[in-house]
């Protein structure tokens, strides 16, 4: 016979079922159908839907003390490892060519970074405190590593949001940049054909960059060394085309590895009871404020470059001034050719965001030095 | 309260935007002054093949002068003709860097952003912008 004890025992997971983690069990199926139907940033959002899927089943034993997703998180979030990590992949992946071909654009990189600050403010006068207010404006980075470290700093407690957050708005950026784009450019302004300079970059300038970056950077901001360093040595790596084998590592596997496991981790502190709080809402929705204000700075920007030099900056490369590399310059190279489709403007968008991705690097810097943290 | 939220905020703002257009116009300038300093030299292959395409023109030189005047032998490798050997060596080594351009980045032939191995569609964008038939610049 099977007693009342063993009967509440074979219960225990139906009986452990909250309204919030069946709300969070549907959060992690839409993320899946983002990711798989939708192609949105497949890499991350499967993972992190995994990882809310499993964390929010009753009684989940890998949230357990010495459950799988804890671990993950405890080895690689709590001291920032997998971003870092994934820094040196996006490192030796990214090409900086472009920016070294036209240096000057490398502004546009700093003007798509003022979502951060504008939303900080706005964040402080909906009640987040300071920490709080800082982490939701580096989803302004449109940078996913950056803001999973300084918000891991700043507010460990929001990490969840801001970080579905930050690579949701990563993968929409066909939908959120052309509206903004539109809105501000003329029909000319978004015609400007630009020349491309005939300048041939040598391999020792490619790889003299990264240390010059490195050590610009980490001897103005210290706080953004671990972010720009790791940055930097997978460009080095790739540049230098002296360990091949590290740089295909880093850039495959060890991205891959890292990937799976940060998605995990971050899908695991979406638990519902934390999760589903106003807050959340109005990190998403600042996070999307955020954006729209950076796309919209660095074209005002870029227009401003375009009178200072007659007319020969077309203002649509500045909304590629954010980190979302290469998405945000083949956005801007489609609006271009759908105005005229003669104008090849990608490589010049993607100077812009190439200057973007370190550009963000730098404001989160900056953002945990003027919070005296992260040192 | 708000007056205080917002007065720190825009602190924030003004010192952080400040910062981060200061550090990168530093930047900018490092990086123009690296980019005047180090100009890239003529490549040895280009050098190379200045040299090897006036070996070639010899024979054709020789073949526009008098008529019958005799050709220069023609050299031979191992019992091979001299010029069957190039041919196959340049297709060998064709094909070898197509396998490593389509290979993973890393092990590309070529530099990324190099001009030498850039995408057909890459390589018309840039020379179309670059030689700009229409009128008024657009």
């Amino acid at each position: 016979m099977v007693d009342q004890e063993t009967i509440a025992l074979l219960m225990k997971g139906i009986n452990g079922v909250t309204w919030q983690a069946v709300v969070m069990i549907l959060v992690s199926l839409a993320l899946f159908y983002l990711a798989i139907v939708k192609d949105y940033e497949p890499l991350l959002l499967l993972p992190i839907g995994a990882g809310c899927l499993l964390a929010n089943l009753p009684l989940s034993p890998l949230m357990g003390e010495h459950g799988m997703l804890r671990i993950l998180y405890q080895v690689g979030v709590e001291n920032e490892l997998y971003p870092l990590l994934i820094f040196v992949g996006i490192g030796a992946m990214t090409d900086f060519g472009p920016l070294l071909e036209n240096p000057k654009f490398v502004l546009l990189g700093a003007a798509g970074q003022f979502g951060i600050f504008l939303t900080l403010i706005l964040a402080l006068l909906l009640g987040f405190s300071q920490n709080e207010a800082a982490s939701i404006g580096i989803i302004g980075a449109i940078d996913g590593p950056t803001s999973i470290y300084v918000s891991g700093i700043l507010a460990p407690h929001m990490l969840g949001p801001i970080t579905v957050a930050a690579y949701s708005y990563m993968s929409l950026v066909p939908i959120i940049m052309p509206p903004v784009i539109h809105a501000l450019t003329s029909k000319e302004e978004r015609a400007i054909r630009m020349a491309y300079s005939q300048r041939k970059i040598s391999r020792r300038t490619r790889i003299m960059f990264p240390i010059i970056v490195t050590a610009i950077v980490g001897t103005l901001v210290p706080f953004a060394t671990p972010l720009i360093g790791m940055l930097m040595l997978g460009n080095l790596m790739k540049e230098s085309g002296a360990v091949e084998r590290l740089t295909k590592a880093s850039s495959n596997e060890i991205a891959n590895m890292v990937t799976l496991f940060l998605g995990l981790a971050i899908g695991s502190t979406m638990v519902g009871a934390d999760f589903l709080k106003t807050q959340t809402l109005f990190i998403l929705i600042l996070g999307l404020l955020a954006f729209g204000i950076d796309c919209a700075a660095g074209v005002l920007f870029a227009k401003i470059l375009n009178w200072l030099t007659g007319g020969k900056v077309n203002p649509i490369i500045g909304a590629a001034g954010i980190s979302a590399f290469p998405m945000a310059a083949r956005v801007c190279q489609r609006l271009a050719q759908q105005e005229n489709f003669d104008n090849f403007l990608l490589m010049h968008a993607m100077g812009a965001n190439a200057a973007g991705q370190v550009a963000s690097v730098v404001a989160g810097g900056v953002l945990l030095a003027l919070m005296g943290a992260g040192g | 309260m708000y007056t205080e939220h917002l007065g720190w905020g825009l602190e924030m703002t003004v010192l952080g935007m400040g910062l981060v257009f200061a550090l990168l116009a530093l930047l900018w300038l490092l990086l123009t002054i690296v980019l005047k300093l180090d100009k890239e030299e003529d490549e040895p292959a280009e050098e190379a093949a200045r040299e090897s395409t006036a070996e070639t023109e010899r024979p054709a030189t020789a073949a526009a002068g008098e008529p019958g005047e005799p050709l220069p032998a023609r050299a031979t490798v191992n019992g091979m003709e001299a010029d069957l050997v190039a041919a196959i060596l340049v297709a060998a080594h064709q094909h070898r860097q197509t396998l490593r351009r389509q290979a993973a980045p890393p092990v590309r032939a070529v530099w990324p952003g190099s001009r030498l191995f850039a995408s057909r569609w890459l390589a018309s964008g840039r020379a179309r912008q670059i030689n700009d038939w229409q009128p008024g610049g657009r």
